[in-house]
C-alpha cells in the first residue's frame, strides 16, 4: 500500500470517529449512575429499569411501531409498484413528471410536507368528513408518503441490476406476465424488498417534524416524547432509550445489508 | 442435385412444399434505427437453420420476433400456417434457449426444467416423467438437485437445453446456443447438439456470430448484413457460391481481384483486372463486356504454379511476405502488386522445416476457372 | 384475436396498476397539498377551528365573493426577521454543503477505491447512521456541546483551555449538527458515482505520465461531477428547511426558515403565515431540486 493510501485511510479513520463518537459516548453515559448525565460517577443499568417504568414512553413506542410497521408495507407495495413503473414501462406519458414526484419527498424539507399534509387533512375533514380527526391513519398516510420514495430507490436499483432475459425465459416457457412477476421477479427482488421494508421502518420510527403536525392530541409518537423531554435539557432515561434505538437500529441495517450481499442475479454481458 | 433422394432431403427447393416458418416482409424498428429492414424468409421442417452475422445485423431481433418477444412494426410472422405476429410469446408453441442461458438462480435444475411444464398446468405424475426424460436426454440427472450457480458452463448449457426441450416445442430457437462455452466444449457440443436436433425431429433457429459453428451445423444458413439478409443457402452454396462480396468475405477467407468483364463465351468470362493481366473465370449469369465484377477465389483453391507464362491464364506471381503456420495448414500472404496481397493455403505436407516456400521468395501461383465466382455486388 | 386482446388487457392493467397507483397516492398527498397551502397562504387568521378565513363566501344572489389576501408575502419579504431567517437557512446551508462535500469526498473515495471485502462493511458503516434515529444523533450533540460537556470537559483536563467554550446554542452548533447528520447523504451517491468509476482510466493517465493528483483534477474530478452534485442537492435542499437542528443546537442569534415556520404555526397558531413560509422556501428550492433532477435524468439513463 502506497503513501497516499495511507493519509486516505487515516481520513476514513476521522471521518469515522466524527460518526461514531457521539453515538458511542451516548450509549456510555447511559450506563452511567449519576443524573447528570456527563459527569461519570460509576457503572448501573438503572436508567434503563427506569425507562421500562415510564408508562407514557412505552404508549408512545408502542403507537411508533404500530405506525412504522403499516407503513413499511404499504410503503414497500407502493415504492415497488413505481420502481416496476419506472423499470419496466420505459418511457411513459408523464414520466418525468412521474419522477420529479418520486424523488421530491426524498429531499423536501420536513416542516414543508409536514403543514401541507396537515392543511390537507384539515381540508378533507371539512369537505368529505374524512380523515376523522387525526392520529394513528394521518401519521401512517404521512409516514407512507416519504416511505415509497426511499423504497422507490432501493428496489429500483436492485430491478435495474436484473437479467431481463430471466423474465423473457419464464415468458417463453408459457408465464402470463402476472405470473412471470410472482414466481421470477418477486423472488429475485426480495432482499431488496426486505431492506426496502425495513428503510421504511426505521424512517417511520424516526420521524419527528412530520408526525408532529399531522398528530392529534392523542396520538404522541415515541420521537415526540423523546423531543419533549430532551428540550428541557439531558436525560439519561433518554440515553439509555437511544442505545436501544441503535441497537435495534444496527441490527436491522447488518440483516439488510446480509441481504443485499446475496448474489445478484446480474445482468449478464450478452 | 437432380437426384430425387436428395430433393426430398431439401424442401426448400421443392416449389410445393409448406414453409413451417415464413417470415413474411418483417420489419423491425427501433426509434428511427431499422434493426430489421423487410425480411422475407422460409424456414422448413426438420431444418438447423442459422442467422449469421456479425453483432447488431439484427440476428437476434429477428429471433426475438419469432419467440415473440418483439413486435414486428411491419410485416407477419407465420408458424405452422398460423398468423403468430400478434401471440404473446407465453401463447407461442416455440421455445428459445437464450445466450446467458437464462436459467432462474432461485430455483433448482429441476425445477427450472420443470418450469415450463407447470405453467401448462401438466399432471404432477406426467410432470416428473417429463423432467426425467429430458435429465436423462441430456445426461443431467444427477444434477437435479443443484442451483445455477452450482454448475460449470457446459452442465448450464444442458440444463438450458432441456428447459426449453420440456415442453416438447416444434420449433426452438437458440440464441448464441454455444456462445458461452469455451473453444474446446463447443466443439463436441456442435455435434451433439446436431445429434440431438436430427434424433428429436425438431426445427431448430439459431443465431450465431460463428460462420464455423453455423458451417458445422446448420442445413441452410441466412446470412445477415444492416437488418437485411443477403443471402440463404447451405453452408457449401455459400461457402463455395456467395453472391455478394459480403458474404464471400464474411466467411472464411478471400481472394479479391477487382476487375471489367473484357469478354464472354458460354458459361465463360474473362475478366480484365487491375493487376494487368485477365483472369478466365467460369460463370453462371451471362455479364455485358464492361461490367464491373470482382473475381472471389479462396486460398485454398490456388496451387503453386509449376510451368509459369507470362500471359498465362488465371496465374499471379508475387514475393511471399508473411507466413501464418496453423499446423494443419500454412497461410502464405504474397505481394503480387504494390497494392494487393494474395493469400494462398497449402496444407503441411511436409514438417514446417522442410517447406519449399520462405519469406522473400518469389512464387507463381494458378487456379482452375472453375474454382471461384464471379461478383456484381 | 382472442389472445390478442387479453395480452393486451394485461399489458394495460399492470400499467394502470404500476404507474397509476403511486401516482395517484402521490398526487394525492404529496402535490394536492401544495395547492391547500398556496390557497391557505391567502387566507387571514382567525379565531376559529381551523384557525383561518375561506377564500370564497357566498354574499347571496349568487355572487361569489374571492378574497386574496397577499399580507402574508408582504409580511415575509418586509419584516427582517423572515428576511434575516431566510438569508441565514441559505448561508447555512451552503456552507455545510460544502464543509460535507470536503469531508465526504475523500471519505467516498477512500471507500470506493478499497478492497471489495473492506467495501462492504466500509460502506455498511456509512449507512448506520443513516438509518439510526435523527432526533437521537443531535440529542448527542447536546451532551458534548454543554458548556459542562463532555468536549469542554476533556479539553479542560487537557488544560488546553481554562474557562468553557459556549459552543451550544450558537450558530458553530447548527453547523456540527448539520454536517454530522447529513454527511452520509453527501457520501452515498459519491460512493455510488465513484464505483462505476473505471480506475483503469486513472491507470492509463498515469501511464501516459500524468501525476496523481493532477489525474484526480483532470479525470477523476470532471467524471465525478455528477455524485457531487447529487450528494450537494441532497444536503443542501432538506437543510435549508431544517428544523430539529437549530431548534437543539442553535441560539436565539441563529435563525432559520424551517424554525420560523414551526414558530409560527404551533407558537403563533398563524396559519396563513407559516403557510406563505413554505410557499417561499418551496420557491426557494425548486431551482436546485429542477436542477438536480435534470442531471438526475441525463445520467440516470443507464438505470432504466
Amino acid at each position: 500500500m502506497n503513501h497516499g493510501r495511507w493519509k486516505l485511510y487515516t481520513f476514513l479513520g476521522l471521518g469515522f470517529a466524527f460518526l461514531y463518537i457521539p453515538v458511542l459516548l451516548l450509549i456510555v453515559y447511559s450506563f452511567n449512575e449519576s443524573r447528570l448525565v456527563t459527569v461519570w460517577s460509576g457503572f448501573s443499568t438503572k436508567w434503563y429499569a427506569e425507562l421500562m417504568q415510564n408508562q407514557q414512553l412505552l404508549d408512545a413506542a408502542w403507537l411508533s411501531v404500530r405506525i412504522a410497521a403499516t407503513n413499511a408495507c404499504f410503503a414497500v407495495v407502493l415504492g415497488t409498484l413505481a420502481a416496476n413503473a419506472l423499470v419496466r414501462h420505459g418511457k411513459f406519458r408523464g414520466r418525468t413528471g412521474f419522477q420529479l414526484l418520486l424523488t421530491a419527498p426524498l429531499v423536501m424539507p420536513e416542516v414543508i410536507t409536514g403543514l401541507s399534509l396537515l392543511l390537507l387533512f384539515v381540508t378533507m375533514e371539512k369537505t368529505i368528513g374524512w380523515p376523522d380527526g387525526r392520529g394513528f391513519t394521518t401519521i401512517t398516510i404521512a409516514h407512507i408518503t416519504f416511505s415509497m420514495a426511499y423504497v422507490a430507490v432501493v428496489v429500483r436499483s436492485r430491478l435495474s441490476q436484473m437479467d431481463r432475459s430471466l423474465e423473457e425465459a419464464a415468458m417463453d416457457l408459457g408465464a402470463r406476465p402476472l405470473r412471470v412477476y410472482m414466481s421470477i421477479t418477486l423472488p429475485l427482488i426480495a432482499p431488496a424488498l426486505l431492506s426496502g421494508w425495513l428503510l421504511a421502518f426505521t424512517l417511520s420510527l424516526d420521524d419527528l417534524v412530520i408526525s408532529t403536525f399531522v398528530a392529534g392530541p392523542g396520538s404522541t409518537t415515541l420521537p415526540m416524547v423523546v423531543y419533549s423531554s430532551v428540550r428541557m435539557g439531558v436525560s439519561p432515561q433518554i440515553n439509555a432509550l437511544a442505545s436501544i434505538v441503535v441497537l435495534i437500529v444496527s441490527v436491522a441495517v447488518i440483516v439488510a445489508g446480509l441481504s443485499m450481499r446475496q448474489r445478484p442475479a446480474t445482468k449478464s454481458s450478452a | 442435385m437432380a437426384n430425387p433422394e436428395q430433393r426430398k432431403l431439401e424442401p426448400w427447393q421443392d416449389p410445393k412444399a409448406a414453409p413451417y416458418v415464413r417470415i413474411d416482409h418483417v420489419t423491425k424498428q427501433f426509434g428511427d434505427v431499422y434493426a430489421v429492414d423487410d425480411v422475407s424468409l422460409d424456414i422448413f421442417q426438420g431444418e438447423f437453420f442459422s442467422l449469421l452475422g456479425s453483432s447488431g445485423c439484427g440476428k437476434s431481433t429477428l429471433l426475438r420476433m419469432l419467440a415473440g418477444l418483439e413486435r414486428p412494426t411491419k410485416g407477419r410472422i407465420y408458424i405452422d400456417g398460423a398468423d403468430v405476429t400478434d401471440i404473446p410469446a407465453y401463447s407461442r408453441p416455440v421455445n428459445m434457449m437464450f445466450q446467458s442461458y437464462a436459467l432462474f438462480p432461485h430455483m433448482t435444475v429441476e425445477q427450472n426444467v420443470e418450469f415450463g411444464l407447470k405453467q401448462d398446468r401438466m399432471p404432477r405424475k406426467e410432470r416428473a416423467e417429463r423432467v426425467g426424460e429430458m435429465l436423462g436426454l441430456l445426461q443431467i440427472s444427477e444434477l437435479r438437485k443443484r442451483k445455477p450457480d452450482q454448475l460449470s458452463g457446459g452442465q448450464r448449457q444442458r440444463v438450458a437445453l432441456a428447459r426449453t426441450l420440456a415442453k416438447h416445442p416444434k420449433l426452438l430457437l437458440l440464441d448464441e446456443p454455444l456462445g458461452a462455452l469455451d473453444k474446446r466444449l463447443r466443439e463436441s457440443a456442435q455435434f451433439e447438439l446436431v445429434n440431438l436436433q436430427e434424433r428429436l425431429g425438431i426445427t431448430f433457429v439459431t443465431v450465431t456470430h460463428d460462420q464455423e459453428e453455423a458451417m458445422t451445423m446448420s442445413t441452410r444458413i441466412a446470412v445477415m448484413n444492416a437488418g437485411q439478409i443477403l443471402q440463404v443457402d447451405t453452408p457449401t452454396a455459400i461457402y463455395e457460391y456467395p453472391e455478394y462480396r459480403f458474404v464471400a468475405d464474411f466467411i472464411g477467407l478471400v481472394n479479391l481481384f477487382d476487375g471489367r468483364v473484357a469478354e464472354t463465351q458460354d458459361d465463360q468470362v474473362l475478366v480484365e483486372t487491375n493487376l494487368g493481366r485477365r483472369l478466365h473465370m467460369r460463370c453462371s449469369h451471362p455479364h455485358a463486356v464492361g461490367t464491373p465484377v470482382t473475381v472471389a477465389i479462396r486460398p485454398e483453391k490456388l496451387q503453386i504454379c509449376q510451368t509459369y507464362h507470362e500471359n498465362g491464364v488465371n496465374q499471379v506471381k508475387g514475393v511471399v511476405e508473411d507466413i501464418a503456420y496453423l499446423g494443419d495448414v500454412s497461410i502464405y500472404r504474397v505481394r503480387v502488386s504494390p497494392e494487393m496481397l494474395v493469400e494462398m493455403t497449402l496444407t503441411n505436407i511436409q514438417p514446417r522445416t522442410e517447406q519449399a516456400l520462405t519469406w522473400g521468395q518469389e512464387v507463381a501461383m494458378e487456379w482452375s476457372p472453375t474454382s471461384g465466382v464471379v461478383l456484381t455486388e | 384475436m382472442l389472445l390478442k386482446k387479453t395480452h393486451l388487457r394485461d399489458r394495460h392493467l399492470s400499467r394502470v396498476l404500476n404507474i397509476g397507483t403511486p401516482y395517484l397516492w402521490l398526487g394525492l398527498f404529496f402535490l394536492l397539498p401544495f395547492a391547500i397551502v398556496l390557497h391557505i397562504s391567502m387566507a387571514e387568521t382567525a379565531l376559529a377551528q381551523p384557525p383561518y378565513t375561506s377564500l370564497m363566501n357566498w354574499v347571496g344572489d349568487g355572487v361569489l365573493q374571492i378574497r386574496l389576501n397577499l399580507q402574508n408575502f408582504v409580511s415575509v419579504f418586509t419584516d427582517e426577521l423572515y428576511l434575516a431567517a431566510l438569508l441565514n437557512s441559505l448561508w447555512i446551508a451552503l456552507v455545510c454543503t460544502i464543509a460535507c462535500l470536503l469531508i465526504g469526498y475523500p471519505m467516498a473515495y477512500a471507500i470506493a477505491t478499497s478492497p471489495e471485502r473492506q467495501r462492504v462493511i466500509l460502506l455498511m458503516l456509512i449507512i448506520l447512521p443513516f438509518w439510526t434515529s435523527f432526533l437521537i444523533r443531535v440529542y448527542a450533540w447536546i451532551g458534548i456541546l454543554k458548556p459542562n460537556g463532555l468536549l469542554n470537559n476533556f479539553l479542560m483536563w487537557l488544560g488546553l483551555i481554562h474557562e468553557p467554550l459556549t459552543i451550544l446554542h450558537t450558530q458553530t452548533a447548527i453547523y456540527i449538527g448539520v454536517v454530522y447528520s447529513y454527511l452520509p447523504f453527501m457520501i452515498l451517491p459519491l460512493f455510488a458515482n465513484l464505483t462505476r468509476l473505471d480506475f483503469s482510466l486513472l491507470e492509463a493517465a498515469a501511464d501516459l505520465g500524468c501525476r496523481p493528483f493532477k489525474a484526480f483534477l483532470k479525470v477523476t474530478l470532471p467524471l465525478s461531477l455528477p455524485g457531487i452534485v447529487a450528494g450537494s442537492m441532497l444536503v443542501f435542499i432538506p437543510v435549508v428547511g431544517e428544523f430539529v437542528i437549530p431548534d437543539l443546537l442553535g441560539g436565539p442569534d441563529s435563525l432559520m426558515i424551517g424554525k420560523q415556520l414551526w414558530t409560527e404555526f404551533f407558537g403563533n397558531k398563524d396559519w396563513p403565515l407559516a403557510a406563505a413560509l413554505a410557499i417561499c422556501l418551496l420557491g426557494l428550492l425548486v431551482v436546485p431540486f429542477v436542477l438536480m433532477q435534470r442531471l438526475e435524468s441525463r445520467i440516470g439513463g443507464d438505470e432504466l
